[in-house]
């Protein structure tokens, strides 16, 4: 069909866009964080002690690192890796089932090894073969979960005590070890997406995967490295849970690959790709922990958490898709 | 009545339509007769999809009226429009792949026995339609199974088993071969006989003199003329097109040819393309024409790098170049600007600046990061230079015009500094001022030592700024003319065939 | 020459993938177990295999549509509880239909939030899953309910016309009627131009959106109805007891050969599928292989198939002439 959109007279712009999207986008993560915060303030006098907040960042920031790299994930239009409580579960029954082994560290940087392997087999059938997203990580990750099941028995891996064990469980400068791990990795993660070359790649290759492929971009590549890098990060997160807690079991992850997207999709970046950055994501992942504190603190079931979750996703998701339909997105 | 001439079936007049901003069409006169093929030419932009839009039903017009064989039209719907005998086939195919011929030329109106289909009965209609247009086809097959140009005949067969007294076809054979356009003028000259109305749209003014009865000039969203083809040359069809000659248009530039600077030998890709040698010389425009459907977009891919080539070798100023990637094909110095825009040209949702650096965003690179400042500089620059409109490289690229994001695309090649520029259908979909501002880079790219290979389906176009050109047809390069022999009948009888290898 | 004898092969292979893997079934299960190919085992295949049967049953149109559910899990488990909760307040047939009217009831939502909203069905079915997963769980403070009437289920699993029993039978029926409607009917015909090419539909006077809704709600029905049946049959309401079903049931409809991408797919095919993973459970558990490493083999056959799949009929990425536009599934962000 010929181009509407190309009238002779108008200097160039089509549909002046809104700007109430762009503006609510920015704010909105923060906004959300204060309210929250204020809710949680007027509800309980224990809300607002250092001890409660770190502990919220303390056990929100482990998935928080799924969410940082489930981020590259969905800006790369990769939609979601559905393998993460497989390669976090390998991750910490590895770091301490190989304890015996080989010793503390090379256990951890064993288990690490395995996960991201997974992410290698992710990154090579949905990057290089193309295999829908959802159905290879469903599938690598249940025979991931069944292996590292059939590696252990079905029981649980105490590990024994460690320095590296110690030092993941303690805190420097009173911040817990978990919360500087967390940041770290956010800090070094957000220049990476927004800044670099491959960053820009992942948001070409999420934006138009056949624009970006005629543009000389690397689309395989890209593409398979975010899967790459989320199974790092979950047998990150495996690692150092199984290391803090001094055991692990298969079901360790259980339920983690939601929390991620939850974050990544409350943070605003789209699963289909093209937007997203790492700081919306920690503003997701700050919301989503903030929320659960809120439920543990008014006296909420802890089952509801679910709910709120999923029902928050949707309401983020529907008025981001609301404003976008108005701005006159083609 | 007078018998001599024909019942109006369609009459559309003082039509005018604004959108936010822009006035689409203003005061347009259309009048079409039964049996007669009624051509509308113009620019993009010229408002031709406006008016038929609005003709389907799907726009009401600000002003203006309808009448439908002579009776106005009361409230104009899509469902209204089908009810009044309208029947439009437009250039994207509205055909579902995955059921049969038959069940979608029966689409939506499945005859039932009970609560089942009625296959017996789908069958029948599609079998009787088919014939009628002398298609041979079998109503059984999977639609998705079947040619492009075999798919719009059971588009056509679908709209014609409605009995509609007006067809408008929109850009029918963009996609065909040239047999294929014999069949579709079939098919065209049946429906004519049996007294429908046909609106004819089209770029190929050779069509539009072989076919049409009549042809109507739009420009700028007005309507400048009605003639009988019998009087009027496509070059007066262009300039009342385009408003001004050809030669303003594209002014060409005198240069010395250098050496060559791709040389391509023998490349074949089984299915596509086969033995195709051609040169391009430094400060040469150099033409690729033929019809769709001929191989020309393949070859530019495959000489980018995009697909792969089975044999041959590729040569850029002399040295054999392996190309088996975007990346490779960059690293050697070509660069291609594809010919969909919206599907392989940007990214809607980045900005210009990322847009515009995309390809060598590893060259504006510091080990890790990307120096932003140097990047916000080279891409003001190249804005100026091509003059995009308005020059915000932070705004995501969806928002400006088709013209705008044409000129992003060919710039951010620009920026790769290649030796080679190939582009496939520059200035399709862009408006005449855009137009021109991007002939003249071409020119300017061409002038400063660069060689060009451009693929057009605008014959003036390429007759106006090239230096030589080559056919193809049917994946065969069949002639090199160059500029001095060339017109449009030289090029055209080429790209049909008639001329031997 | 080499090469394309091979793909070829591997063409017919991927075509005729269900008499494959049931011929390979079969004939290790021969080998490896004693009284393998019977009745007994098939009535015993059949029957085990109607929960995620139904399950995968429900996920075809929705597939065929070009979209997707993920909540059907959750769908079971809340169908499952409201059955056995109903049971004692109003009986045991009406407890049945109360729970039915629960997966219908979740498949409204979903379609809701589909068409209405606008939200894409990956993320929407996503939110769902976790909505009614910890609904569940709430209502049940993560304890199975026991039934009141445990003997009412029995029956279901008993023999019926040898190779059946009253719930495959059920599930047979099920099948058939969704195979009739698919493809004789306009509305199924209409189903699939909808997942085919959604604007064309639409020009045709097709309403896409509708057919979507329906999708949905036939997919909360059939997720009801698995965990109706799931949930009389072991005399339990259980709030997990969908969600190890969610990949189990994808793994059927994919093993059956229904894309992903909308516009094709079989309810026969599916239930091929059903048949061929359970006939493959059965095999493994007879050889007294772990549930979890029953896991990791249909997780490879998953795999395996996909893969072979896409090698087969291309990455979807070369430029064919003939190829169109017009797909409305999860991974295309704007439906045109």
């Amino acid at each position: 069909m010929t181009d509407l959109k190309a009238p002779v007279t108008v200097p160039g712009i089509v549909g002046a866009r809104s700007g109430a999207g762009s503006v609510l986008g920015r704010i909105s993560i923060p906004i959300a964080i204060v309210v929250l915060v204020v809710i949680g303030a007027v509800t309980s006098p224990s809300f607002l002690t250092p001890s409660n907040l770190l502990n919220v960042l303390n056990a929100n920031s482990t998935v928080g690192l799924i969410a940082l790299g489930m981020t590259f994930v969905a800006v790369c239009g990769g939609l979601a890796d559905l393998s993460v409580p497989a390669n976090v579960a390998m991750g910490g029954l590895i770091a301490l089932g190989a304890q015996p082994a080989v010793g503390a560290v090379p256990a951890a940087i064993l288990g690490l090894v395995v996960a991201t392997l997974g992410g290698v087999v992710n990154g090579v059938l949905v990057g290089y073969l193309r295999i829908n997203p959802i159905i290879a990580t469903l599938g690598t990750g249940s025979v991931l979960l069944g292996l590292s099941q059939l590696v252990i028995g079905g029981g649980i891996v105490y590990g024994s005590p460690s320095a590296i064990a110690d030092f993941v469980s303690g805190s420097a400068l009173g911040v817990p070890i978990f919360i500087w791990i967390f940041v770290i990795v956010a800090l070094i993660l957000q220049p990476v997406l927004s800044r670099t070359a491959f960053g820009r790649w992942n948001l070409a290759v999420g934006g138009n995967y056949a624009a970006a492929a005629a543009s000389a971009v690397p689309v395989r590549f890209t593409k398979g490295m975010a899967f790459v890098l989320t199974g790092f990060l979950s047998g990150l997160c495996g690692v150092l849970l199984a290391l803090s807690n001094g055991q692990a079991r298969p079901i360790i992850g259980t339920g983690y690959e939601f929390v991620a997207i939850t974050a990544v999709v409350i943070g605003g970046s789209s699963l289909f790709g093209g937007r997203g950055s790492i700081i919306r994501t920690v503003g997701g992942v700050l919301i989503t922990a903030l929320i659960g504190n809120l439920i543990i603190l008014i006296g909420f079931p802890t089952q509801a958490t679910g709910l709120i979750t999923g029902a928050i996703v949707l309401a983020a998701v529907g008025v981001d898709a609301y404003f976008r339909r108005k701005a006159g997105r083609e | 009545m007078s018998e001599t001439t024909p019942a109006s079936a369609l009459r559309m007049t003082g039509i005018s339509k604004s959108f936010p901003g822009v006035k689409a069409l203003q005061d347009v006169n259309l009048e079409v007769r039964q049996g007669e093929v009624h051509a509308i030419v113009g620019e993009n932009g010229a408002g031709k999809s406006t008016l038929m839009k609005i003709l389907s039903g799907f726009y009401q017009p600000d002003e203006g009226e309808i009448e439908v064989a002579g009776e106005p039209v009361g409230h104009w719907t899509p469902r209204e429009a089908q009810k009044r005998g309208i029947g439009m086939i437009y250039q994207e195919l509205n055909l579902v792949p995955d059921l049969t011929v038959a069940e979608n030329i029966s689409l939506g109106v499945m005859p039932k026995r009970g609560p089942f289909v009625d296959y017996k009965q789908v069958t029948a209609i599609a079998k009787r339609v088919l014939e009628e247009l002398d298609a041979d086809i079998d109503p059984g097959t999977r639609l998705g199974n079947l040619s492009i140009s075999q798919q719009q005949l059971v588009e056509i067969a679908k709209v014609v088993a409605k009995r509609p007294s007006i067809v408008v076809l929109d850009e029918p054979t963009s996609s065909l071969g040239d047999k294929e356009t014999r069949i579709l003028f079939d098919v065209i000259g049946r429906m004519r006989a049996s007294g429908i109305a046909i609106i004819y749209i089209s770029h190929r003014l050779q069509e539009v003199m072989e076919i049409g009865d009549r042809v109507t000039v739009l420009r700028d969203g007005r309507h400048i003329e009605t003639r009988d083809v019998a009087g009027i040359t496509p070059e007066q069809m262009v300039r009342l097109m385009v408003g001004r000659d050809l030669s303003e248009m594209f002014p060409k530039l005198d240069l010395e040819l250098g050496e060559p600077v791709l040389t391509v030998n023998n490349i074949t890709r089984v299915g596509q393309f086969e033995d195709i040698t051609l040169e391009v010389r430094a400060n040469e425009i150099v033409g690729l024409a033929g019809l769709v459907g001929s191989g020309r977009t393949e070859v530019a891919r495959a000489i980018f790098g995009l697909d792969p080539v089975d044999s041959g070798e590729i040569r850029v100023k002399g040295k054999l170049v392996k190309i088996g990637t975007p990346r490779q094909g960059v690293a050697a110095g070509i660069a291609l600007v594809p010919e969909d825009r919206k599907a392989q040209g940007i990214i809607p949702a980045l900005s210009v600046r990322e847009n515009f650096t995309l390809p060598v965003i590893t060259r504006i690179t510091n080990a890790l990061l990307v120096l932003a400042r140097r990047e916000r500089g080279i891409v003001n620059g190249l804005v100026d230079r091509l003059k995009v409109n308005p020059p915000q490289i932070e705004r995501p690229l969806n928002v400006f015009s088709g013209g705008n994001q044409q000129k992003v695309v060919l710039g951010k090649w620009l920026l790769s500094e290649p030796t080679v520029l190939i582009l496939d259908e520059p200035t399709r979909g862009v408006d005449v001022g855009a137009k021109a501002d991007i002939h003249e880079i071409i020119g300017e790219f061409a002038k400063a030592g660069g060689g060009v290979l451009m693929i057009s389906s605008e014959l003036p176009e390429l007759l106006a700024v090239c230096d030589r050109i080559f056919v193809l047809h049917e994946g065969n390069l069949v002639a090199e003319i160059p500029r001095a022999r060339a017109d449009e009948e030289s090029v055209m009888r080429a790209a049909t065939g008639q001329v031997a290898a | 020459m080499k090469r394309v004898t091979f793909r070829t092969a591997g063409t017919r292979i991927v075509q005729y993938r269900l008499l494959v893997m049931l011929a390979a079934v079969a004939i290790f299960g021969a080998v490896s177990v004693n009284d393998f190919l019977t009745f007994d085992t098939f009535q015993s295949v059949l029957d085990r295999a109607t929960v995620v049967g139904f399950l995968a049953l429900g996920l075809t149109p929705v597939l065929i549509a070009g979209q997707i559910d993920l909540s059907i899990g959750s769908a079971l488990s809340m169908a499952g509880i409201t059955t056995i909760f109903m049971q004692p307040i109003i009986g045991n047939v009406p407890a049945a239909l109360a729970g039915l009217a629960v997966g219908v009831l979740i498949g409204v939502i979903n379609g809701i939030i589909v068409v209405v909203f606008k939200i894409n069905s990956l993320v929407a079915t996503l939110a769902t899953l976790l909505i009614f997963a910890s609904l569940a769980l709430l209502v049940t403070n993560s304890y199975p309910l026991s039934s009141a009437d445990p003997i009412f289920g029995i029956p279901l699993t008993s023999d019926l016309l040898v190779i059946l029993t009253p719930r495959s039978a059920i599930f047979v029926a099920a099948a058939l009627i969704m195979f009739v409607w698919l493809k004789a009917t306009p509305s199924g015909r209409n189903l699939y131009a909808v997942g085919s090419n959604a604007p064309a539909a639409t020009s045709a006077g097709i309403n896409a959106n509708a057919y979507l809704f329906m999708t949905f709600v036939i997919s909360g029905f059939c997720a009801g109805a698995a965990g109706v049946l799931q949930s009389l049959s072991t005399a339990a309401g259980s709030p997990v007891a969908g969600a190890v079903m969610l990949i189990p049931a994808i793994t059927a409809v994919v093993i059956g050969g229904t894309r992903l991408e909308g516009g094709r797919g079989s309810s026969l095919a599916t239930f091929g599928g059903v048949l061929a993973l359970g006939a493959l459970t059965a095999l493994l558990e007879y050889n007294g292989v772990p549930s979890y490493t029953q896991a990791v083999y249909t997780g490879l056959l998953l795999i395996l198939l996909i893969t072979l799949d896409r090698i087969v009929s291309g990455d979807g990425t070369t430029t064919s002439r003939t190829h169109r536009r017009g797909r409305v599934a999860p991974n295309t962000p704007s439906n045109s």
